[in-house]
Parts: C-alpha cells; sequence; structure tokens
C-alpha cells in the first residue's frame, strides 16, 4: 500500500506538479488520438515541452527590461508608483500554478465543445494563444483575491470560466462579424471582444453619411506596422529616450542614480538596448508560445471537428482584418495617439506607469477599427482605436494595482488586454465569493 | 518541400492557414512540409514557398521563392487556386 502511495506521490509531484510534462502530455494525447505517426508523436510533444519553457526564459527577460523602464517614469512623474520586486512573478508562477492553467486549458475546450454540441451556440475556440494567456491571467486575478485558493477549485472553477467565456465570446459578436465577412461560416475567437463590441457602438454616433475606411487613401509606408516586433521595438526606445531626456532635464538625485546605471555607456545606447531587449523577450516568450500550441490546436481541432459536426471555428483576429485592411491601420492610429495621452494622464495624476503592448495595442485596436468602421466609416475606426486605448490603458491601472498586484502583475502589463480587463474585477468577485 | 504560412505573430491566423493547407495537400496525395511563422522571422526564412495575405506580401517579396497570397484562410478553394499557382497542384485537381 505503502508503495502504491509512493507511486502516487510520484506522479503528483513529477507530473501534475511539473506543468511543462503536463503540457507534453496533453499533446501527446491529442497526437495519438489524431493518429499521428511515431516520429511526430515524439518530435510534437518534445516540441510541447520545450516551447513551454522557453516562454519562461522570455518572461525573465521582459521584466529585467522593464525592471530598468518603470524606475525612469516613475521619476519623471515624480511619484512612487508598484515594485515589480515582491510579486511571486511568472516564473514562480507557473512552477506552482502551471498545473492548474494547464489542466483548465484542455477542461475549458472540453466544456466548450459540450456547450457547442448541446447548445445553439455552436462555436469552437481554436486561437490557443489566447487561450494560454487568458487562463494565466485569470488564473494570477483569482490566486490574487484568495492567495489560499486549493489547486483543485482554482482547476475547477477555471475551467468553468474558461469553458463558458470561449462559448459566449464568439456568439456576442457574431451579429457584426457576419456583417463585415458577409458570411456565417467563421466566428471571431479573440480577447478584443470587448473592444470590436464598444467600436461597433460608438462607431454609429458617425453613422450619417458615413465614409468606409476602403474608400480613402491610408499612407502605403505604414506596412511596417504590420511587424509587431518593429513596432514595439520602436515605441518602447521612444518612450525610454523621452524619459531619459525628462530625466537629464530634472537632475534631481534619484535622477542621477538612474541615470548612473549605464556605467560608461551613454544612457540613451543603454536605453536602445533595453528597449531591444524587451521587445526580444516578448519574440522569445511568443517563439516559445508558437511552438507549444502549434502541437495543441491541430489535436483541438480534429477532437472538436468530429465531435461537434456543423461548429464554427472561432478563429484570431487577423482573420478579419483582409476585409478592411485601412481600417486596422486607422484603428492602431487611434490607438497610439490614445496610449501616449493615457500613459501621460495615468502618470501624472495617479503615479502608475501604463505599458502601452505595441502587441495588444496593435490586434484589439486593429479589430475595434474593422468593427467600428462597419457602423461608421474610417472615423468610426479611428474612435475605435481611442476607446481600446482607453479600455487597455484604465484596464492595465486597475487590474495591475487591485486585481493581480501580488501574483502576475509582469505578465499582465504586456500580455494583458480588453476582455481579461473587463472581467477581472467579475472573476475577482466569484473567487471571494465561491471559494474558501 | 518546405511550405511557411505567414501572420503578423505567426500564432494564431497563419496556423488555422497551415492547418488548411495541410489539408488540401493531403488530399492531393503530396508531401510537403508546412510551418506556420510570423512575419518578422519569415523575412530570412528558407522555403520553397511562401503562402500570406495581401497584407504582408510586401514585407516578404524580396526573399528568392515564390510568394502567393490567400486572403481567406478557411477557404480551401483559394487555397488550392494559390497552390496552383505556384505549381505545386497541378491545374483542375
Amino acid at each position: 500500500m505503502s508503495e502504491f502511495l509512493g507511486v502516487l506521490r510520484w506522479i503528483t509531484v513529477n507530473i501534475f506538479g511539473e506543468a511543462s510534462i503536463l503540457i507534453g502530455l496533453i499533446v501527446l494525447l491529442g497526437l495519438v488520438l489524431q493518429g499521428k505517426p511515431l516520429a511526430d508523436i515524439v518530435s510534437g510533444t518534445l516540441k510541447g515541452i520545450l516551447g513551454f519553457l522557453i516562454i519562461g526564459a522570455g518572461a525573465g527577460i521582459i521584466v529585467s527590461a522593464l525592471l530598468i523602464f518603470q524606475p525612469i517614469w516613475t521619476e519623471v512623474f515624480g511619484l512612487s508608483s508598484m515594485s515589480l520586486t515582491n510579486i511571486i512573478g511568472q516564473v514562480h508562477f507557473t512552477e506552482r500554478y502551471g498545473s492548474s492553467v494547464t489542466i483548465a486549458i484542455a477542461g475549458g475546450f472540453a466544456l466548450n465543445l459540450l456547450l457547442a454540441r448541446l447548445t445553439c451556440f455552436k462555436y469552437i475556440y481554436l486561437t490557443g494563444h489566447m487561450m494560454f494567456w487568458t487562463t494565466m491571467i485569470f488564473a494570477g486575478v483569482m490566486v490574487n483575491s484568495n492567495p489560499a485558493i486549493s489547486g483543485l477549485q482554482l482547476t475547477l472553477m477555471l475551467t468553468v470560466i474558461m469553458g463558458l467565456y470561449w462559448t459566449l465570446q464568439p456568439a456576442l459578436v457574431q451579429p457584426w462579424v457576419r456583417k463585415i465577412t458577409g458570411n456565417d461560416n467563421v466566428a471571431l475567437g479573440h480577447t478584443s471582444a470587448s473592444v470590436a463590441l464598444l467600436g461597433a457602438l460608438f462607431g454609429q454616433i458617425f453613422a450619417a453619411n458615413k465614409i468606409s475606411s476602403e474608400d480613402i487613401k491610408v499612407p502605403k509606408k505604414l506596412g511596417f506596422l504590420r511587424d509587431s516586433n518593429v513596432v514595439t521595438a520602436l515605441t518602447m526606445s521612444l518612450l525610454f529616450f523621452i524619459g531619459t531626456f525628462i530625466l537629464q532635464i530634472k537632475g534631481t538625485p534619484k535622477a542621477a542614480e538612474i541615470l548612473v546605471q549605464s556605467g560608461d555607456l551613454s544612457f540613451y545606447i543603454y536605453a536602445l538596448k533595453q528597449s531591444l531587449m524587451f521587445t526580444g523577450g516578448i519574440a522569445v516568450v511568443l517563439l516559445g508560445v508558437r511552438m507549444f500550441i502549434g502541437e495543441m490546436v491541430p489535436a483541438f481541432n480534429g477532437i472538436g471537428s468530429r465531435l461537434v459536426p456543423g461548429a464554427k471555428p472561432a478563429l484570431d483576429c487577423p482573420i478579419l482584418f483582409n476585409f478592411a485592411p485601412n481600417a486596422v491601420v486607422l484603428g492602431f492610429v487611434g490607438a497610439f495617439v490614445g496610449s501616449l495621452l493615457w500613459l501621460t494622464l495615468i502618470g501624472r495624476y495617479t503615479g502608475y506607469v501604463f505599458i502601452p503592448s505595441m502587441i495588444v495595442i496593435f490586434f484589439h485596436a486593429g479589430t475595434a477599427g474593422v468593427f467600428g468602421n462597419i457602423t461608421g466609416g474610417y472615423k468610426g475606426a479611428l474612435l475605435a482605436g481611442f476607446i481600446t486605448s482607453t479600455v487597455v490603458a484604465w484596464g492595465q491601472y486597475f487590474c495591475v494595482n487591485y486585481f493581480i498586484s501580488n501574483t502576475i502583475p509582469d505578465t499582465a502589463l504586456w500580455a494583458g488586454d480588453s476582455d481579461m480587463f473587463v472581467l477581472a474585477p467579475l472573476i475577482a468577485a466569484l473567487t471571494r465569493l465561491l471559494t474558501f | 518541400m518546405k511550405i511557411l504560412t505567414v501572420c503578423g505573430l505567426g500564432m494564431g491566423s497563419s496556423l488555422i492557414l497551415k492547418m488548411n493547407v495541410e489539408s488540401v495537400l493531403k488530399q492531393q496525395g503530396i508531401q510537403a512540409s508546412v510551418e506556420h511563422m510570423d512575419v518578422s522571422s519569415a523575412a530570412s526564412a528558407n522555403a520553397d514557398l511562401v503562402i500570406t495575405n495581401a497584407e504582408l506580401v510586401d514585407n516578404l517579396r524580396h526573399l528568392s521563392c515564390p510568394v502567393v497570397i490567400v486572403n481567406n484562410y478557411i477557404d480551401s478553394k483559394e487555397i488550392a487556386q494559390a497552390l496552383e499557382q505556384a505549381g505545386i497542384l497541378t491545374r483542375g485537381a
């Protein structure tokens, strides 16, 4: 008997306690279910685990750059702000709660299939990387609300929340998706749904004799905006440079202390390097996510299409971008201007340093722009972008300060986005209500 | 033969495109390894064919391999046409 308990403990520690191995097992199961050849099963499983481990490495790089970025801007506004040093942090959080997150992704997907099978909401959520981030951030919010939450409670609640969200979110925006795509074959499965809805609603302000964004000329030169690495690097460098310049003018003792960190290097060169380190960190995380999601989604798709025939796939937001490419750019422009405005205002009046995550801004504002364009033409697209920056900036402020402050604010700063911020208060309240 | 499917982040839509390209190729009995990728990485990648959308095609024109456009990632007809254009499928297949 004690041997049996020993085996059970070994499994608990080594498989359910180690998220990367658990991911590997889920990928393995998916590949076996698809009847893949052995070589594909082995390489797929290993890539799944490898991808998951790479994410942790990238998260470390991002935080090290943010630890330099934040003090600069905090000093610019002359206030004291949150610190990223006494939190659980992404790396430790994954070690402790990664298994719950992993099981909740698989369980939530199963619930999504069940609901699609039984209800009239026939949508199968297939945006794997968003499944990962949303579940991770919601787990961060829940552990933040109740630090004593048991692994079992966390896993069960997360599973139900994710399953419901992945089923209802595509259904909520489908009326507009039908208008955008002109058919009913495909749905939007993306956390920009809240700003997309707001964009479509507020776009109606300009409904009278609207001019579609596709009928106006948007400079071709804005093509580089489509490469998120470039935009992230440019924005961070710009913000680092402005911050450095202001510190040099201020010349306070604290400013001098920050500026001395660069040693012999010019602080501008040092700041440029940090901006690119931040961008590189994000690129590393995305590489990791791509590796393990790339193994998971085809498995989910295979299982889903077999179990729920006739369901619509809910896919990533760029599937809508081709229907109104100009609206995407206009949405981004509106959000970019909005982000800089909110960065200044929120910093000035609350001391919180808003990190305008360009990946979030681009994809969310782009989606909102397409929705805003449907109801309000190019003006609607611009406004939808501005609304996106407002939701993301204030959402990040409230989420990082109140809903995820002790767990993974480091991740929420760059991966937290519209729906996550909008739902965070609800998730926090539910956790306090239902767990013990 | 190596085919790349490319979108902005190389996460969601290029993966969907990859899955659909694979199923079109499978129907025709053509062997190929299909990978999905972000536009930054694809700009310096080696492949026999790159498939992307009209938005990103200008960022990849400099590649030495053919670059074809598919705008609707779940339309197997459009995917088949793009593969025909690249000379991978024979016409009327």
